[in-house]
């Protein structure tokens, strides 16, 4: 690994910061596939919706895969997330990150919608 | 700790002080410390999308307006192609200046402004139009919640239009440095990440809210 | 959209006026002026002994991590003072107000203190504790010892660093302010829905309580980047994953604890922030709001942090059991992942705060279990600290016993842990003081830890050891209060007696309460060893002095630089060859061993910006507190401003030149081998392998790598 590769950029100032993994990485083909696919998805999912074109428990369905199709589009594309050398400490904190995304927002709904159960009058159109 | 000494280098011929080590790599340890705020950022956001959707029951509307009454999903579309847009012309000022091209970046900066200006415009006529009608943070526990969290997104918004207005100013006078490209890099990284997080908004807030 | 507030406001003062200033308060009042008369006098020795320059150079600017450390720690020993006086006035409440005879005094019906002035107490007692005591000692001990632990010469931000530091004193300032204006929210620390509304406490100390938790959420956030960052990037050549030092291991874990969940908290306070200040319903109890989501929110951080501040008196721990058995520590391995363990489960059991909450059988049973699981991991980690001492040649320094004395509190606290994430047992002593006994003895772990390493490492920091009597007169009669205050206080529990009573009804209990002031009369002796521990000790700190090794039988890589440590930490980076690097150099009869040469080193340059920034979120804090809208504005404007220039002047650093280095060298390892000739033979750079022709030094065919080289195979054990 040569040493403008590996990066001695600014230990005192003296390598060129543009020749940086992290600058060169940058690519306009990713960009442009990760807009293509997360638009097209969110085109794809608002259409459906404003149609109401399936029931409401299937249209949920639907648009949380568009959803997770462009988030990983994006996390691919547009923040790099993959486990090349210069990124992989990136990854591994995104990849410990989520479960726990996961369980504050999931623990939370489920405590709650047990508790609105015991607690709330049954009314329509809870979810 | 059986093993621990036959692993340890002999004493007699170990090296002890490293004279040619030159310190860490600036750019990269910016950039995974600015990724890290950015990921207890999107944990800010975890907790506000938790308190939605405690707070987007029937009842938590108290009988006043829902998202589905008030949600124009074509419009808030349009607010999509915006950001999106905005961080194509992003991304585009950063394969310029993989080029050395100070004009090429300044242009994407540029773009990526105005696009996101055109962005928040829009949240913020949207809002404004809410509050025409009756519908404010103080509306119900449910309004409370959807308004909060989309407003928060668009405070990240408006904070990253100030930053690329500092960068368009740092980069013109200071040019391509050690500091300049690394904050650069870590731009990049906040407005993608506010592209990543509004995918959730617009998915999970506005049009889940808008079917329900 | 901004709520009508009951009372005064204007708009150049916001609600502030001179009625909010309690001078007619019989408590504060003359507090006030002991504290003002206090701060003149401080003034008046400064400028007396021309230190003002000095304290700006060399402390108020520097971005020196062990100076920031070392500031961090002071911030949170006064603090811990602060929190203690509160405890006593609570305790003496408790004990005087018993039953319907009781007298009253200062407007009180019952004791001295007013129903209200007593809710600010236990409120402020409870906050401060924990993120004003707790929180920053931690951050202080991590902050000096990490980066000389992995041979790093600062942190990754030192600016950053710097900046965390001082919005941290700006929240403490924030919370010593209340007390002369305005007061204080009296709805307990972690704070109640709906009583934190605005209709129920229309008063500014609800708003004091929120900021003040805001600025120490977002110091706390810097800070943890900071480790993580420093931990992941800036190890020495050599430093491998399971080479890191066990508190490195605690800290990493705790910082991941802490970067993850303090956003929930400023979610949590942000929301009421909206309820107060713009009418949102998130908490209210009418209109769609929930009472129980604050809650939810606010333990969704809770349980993190407490983790978040037990995993570093762990690692305290676990750096003070080897050294003074002299062997090393049992199952490190298994400590790694025990730390891990914790601060994953953390993230699982945070409901056990709120089993009464009625979420059902499932959600009980499933946080009840995940609760019980926490136990697993810290018994592997009580059971290794054991094995550690088992056949080890002991030495009960005052720093053992200190941790000693953590490891008996964390058995009793962890058993009636176990016992209250039953949520059968749990419904029966919920809100009782058997709770508050219980992470009370958790929390004291903590403080124990604390003082153990406080003793530990105070040569390394200062050069010179703290005088062993004293420090173990603190420890005896630290323990005495421990157990006069805290087992009347399980025993309460079981009777029934709940929690935050400014008056307590049954009289059978008075004996238990009495008990309990006595244990603070022996707490406050204790603080009275510790004074004269300081003092002692610094009159006579040349008999004390130390080398590097002030043990004798350290481990880790800090031991092998100076003490106190030079600013530079390590003249020439180290390269680590073994788990216990400076155990194993002085097990081979290397450790005096020099570098060979020196070379140039580069600094960060202090700067004054942080603690302006620091200033200015105090500023903005108070405004926001009063409602005064120009001057938030004004100061956020002013951060926003400051931020951006410093970021266009940037920070080239210094240099500090070979010769200089070499000098600077030179006479520490000469003062050095004054206090400590065991050290063998000091080989000095410019005369290598002299008798030791094997010696390599430097090696030309290092890698050059910029950053720390990965787990290596070598590195499994």
């Amino acid at each position: 690994m040569s040493q403008a590769h590996h990066g001695h950029q600014g230990g005192h100032g003296h390598a060129d910061p543009i020749l940086h993994p992290e600058v060169q990485m940058s690519s306009g083909r990713g960009y442009f596939s990760g807009f293509l696919i997360s638009t097209l998805l969110m085109l794809i999912a608002t259409f459906l919706v404003s149609s109401h074109a399936a029931p409401p428990f299937g249209l949920l369905l639907v648009i949380t895969v568009c959803a997770g199709i462009s988030i990983i589009a994006q996390i691919y594309f547009l923040l790099h997330i993959d486990i090349s050398e210069h990124n992989i400490w990136n990854t591994v904190s995104l990849v410990a990150f989520i479960p726990l995304f996961v369980l504050t927002i999931g623990l939370t709904w489920w405590m709650f919608s047990q508790l609105y159960l015991r607690t709330m009058p049954p009314m329509p159109g809870m979810h | 700790m059986s093993g621990h000494a036959s692993n340890n280098p002999d004493p007699k011929t170990a090296v002890l002080w490293d004279t040619e080590y030159h310190g860490h790599d600036v750019i990269s340890t910016r950039s995974l410390g600015f990724f890290m705020y950015l990921l207890s950022d999107g944990m800010l956001f975890a907790t506000l999308f938790a308190a939605y959707g405690v707070l987007s029951y029937q009842h938590s509307y108290f009988g006043g307006p829902t998202p589905a009454d008030f949600v124009k999903p074509w419009y808030t579309f349009s607010q999509t192609i915006a950001l999106f847009l905005s961080v194509l012309a992003y991304g585009m000022g950063m394969t310029a200046l993989k080029r050395r091209s100070r004009g090429g970046l300044i242009n994407g900066l540029l773009g990526a402004f105005v696009l996101g200006a055109l962005f928040l415009v829009l949240d913020v006529h949207d809002v404004m139009d809410l509050a025409a009608h009756g519908i404010t943070v103080a509306t119900s526990g449910g309004t409370s919640a959807f308004i909060i969290l989309t407003q928060v997104h668009a405070a990240h918004i408006f904070f990253g239009l100030l930053w690329i207005l500092v960068m368009i100013y740092q980069v013109l006078r200071l040019g391509f440095t050690t500091d300049t490209v690394g904050r650069l890099l870590s731009l990049r990284m906040f407005w993608h990440f506010q592209a990543v997080i509004w995918v959730f908004v617009y998915i999970f807030v506005y049009l889940w809210g808008y079917m329900s | 959209m901004l709520v009508d507030l009951p009372g005064g406001w204007n708009p150049l003062l916001g609600r502030l006026a001179w009625s909010q200033i309690p001078y007619d308060n019989p408590i504060l009042a003359p507090l006030f002026v002991a504290v003002v008369l206090g701060g003149i006098a401080i003034v008046a020795l400064i400028t007396y002994y021309g230190k003002w320059g000095y304290l700006w150079k060399e402390w108020l600017t520097t971005v020196d991590h062990k100076k920031l450390g070392v500031m961090y720690i002071i911030i949170g020993l006064v603090m811990l003072f602060r929190g203690f006086v509160d405890g006593m006035m609570i305790r003496t409440q408790q004990a005087w107000a018993v039953g319907p005879d009781s007298s009253g005094v200062f407007g009180a019906l019952h004791g001295y203190l007013t129903p209200f002035h007593y809710g600010q107490v236990y409120t402020a007692h409870g906050l401060i504790m924990i993120l004003l005591a707790a929180t920053p000692l931690l951050v202080g001990f991590m902050n000096i010892i990490v980066p000389i632990q992995i041979g790093a010469r600062d942190m990754a931000y030192p600016y950053l660093n710097a900046l965390g530091l001082w919005i941290t004193a700006a929240g403490a300032a924030l919370i010593m302010a209340s007390l002369f204006i305005g007061n204080f929210a009296h709805n307990g620390w972690f704070g109640y829905a709906p009583i934190f509304e605005i209709q129920y406490s229309p008063g500014v100390g609800v708003d004091y309580w929120m900021w003040t938790l805001q600025l120490l959420a977002l110091g706390t956030t810097l800070g943890g980047i900071n480790l993580l960052v420093t931990i992941i990037k800036m190890r020495a050549p050599g430093m491998t994953w399971f080479r890191l030092p066990i508190f490195v291991w605690a800290s990493l874990s705790a910082n991941i604890i802490a970067l993850t969940s303090f956003p929930a908290l400023q979610v949590a306070l942000g929301l009421v922030a909206a309820d107060r200040y713009l009418g949102a319903h998130f908490f209210t109890a009418g209109l769609g709001g929930n009472l129980m989501l604050y809650t939810n929110l606010f333990w969704i951080w809770g349980h993190p942090e407490v983790y978040f501040v037990i995993l570093p008196a762990f690692g305290m721990m676990s750096e003070i059991f080897p050294v003074f058995s002299e062997k090393p520590l049992f199952g490190y391995i298994t400590m790694v992942l025990a730390s891990f363990a914790i601060a994953g489960v953390s993230w699982l059991v945070w409901l056990h705060h709120f089993f009464t909450m009625g979420a059902g059988p499932d959600v009980n049973s499933f946080f009840s279990v995940a609760t019980m699981l926490v136990g697993i991991p810290t018994g592997v980690k009580v059971f290794n600290w054991a094995f550690t001492m088992y056949r080890g040649r002991l030495t009960f320094t005052a720093a053992m016993l200190w941790a000693l004395g953590a490891l008996f509190l964390l058995l009793i606290g962890g058993l009636t842990g176990m016992m209250l994430a039953i949520p059968a047992i749990n419904y029966m002593v919920h809100n009782s003081v058997f709770v508050i006994a219980h992470f009370h003895s958790m929390l004291l772990v903590i403080v124990y830890a604390v003082f153990g390493s406080v003793i530990f490492w105070f040569p390394k920091v200062f050069g010179f050891k703290l005088d062993e009597f004293w420090a173990k007169t603190m420890f005896w009669l630290f323990t005495g209060g421990t157990v006069l205050v805290f087992v009347p206080m399980y025993m309460l529990g079981f009777m029934g007696m709940t929690r935050r009573l400014d008056y307590v009804f049954n009289t059978n209990w008075h004996p238990y309460l009495l008990v309990m002031e006595g244990g603070i009369v022996v707490y406050t002796l204790s603080v009275f060893a510790f004074f004269v521990l300081l003092y002692v000790s610094i009159r006579d700190r040349v008999k004390n002095r130390v080398g590097a090794d002030a043990w004798g039988t350290s481990r880790s890589l800090e031991w092998l630089t100076h003490s106190p440590v030079p600013f530079y930490n390590f003249a020439v980076t180290p390269h680590v060859n073994a788990r216990d690097e400076a155990a194993w150099r002085r097990a081979n009869g290397i450790a005096a061993v020099q570098p060979a040469k020196y070379v140039d080193i580069h600094m960060p340059n202090n700067t004054p910006v942080a603690l302006y920034i620091g200033a200015l979120t105090f500023v903005l804090g108070f405004a926001l507190t009063w409602r005064i809208w120009w001057l938030c504005l004004a100061s956020l404007v002013a951060i926003i401003v400051l931020m951006i220039v410093r970021s266009y002047r940037g920070d080239p650093g210094y240099i500090v030149t070979a010769a200089e280095l070499e000098r600077m060298e030179r006479e520490a390892i000469a003062r050095e081998r004054q206090v400590d000739g065991s050290a063998g033979e000091p080989v000095v750079g410019g005369a290598p392998a002299v008798g030791r022709p094997a010696m390599a030094y430097e090696r030309s065919d290092l890698p050059k790598t910029s950053t720390p080289p990965s787990m290596g195979p070598g590195a499994h054990h």
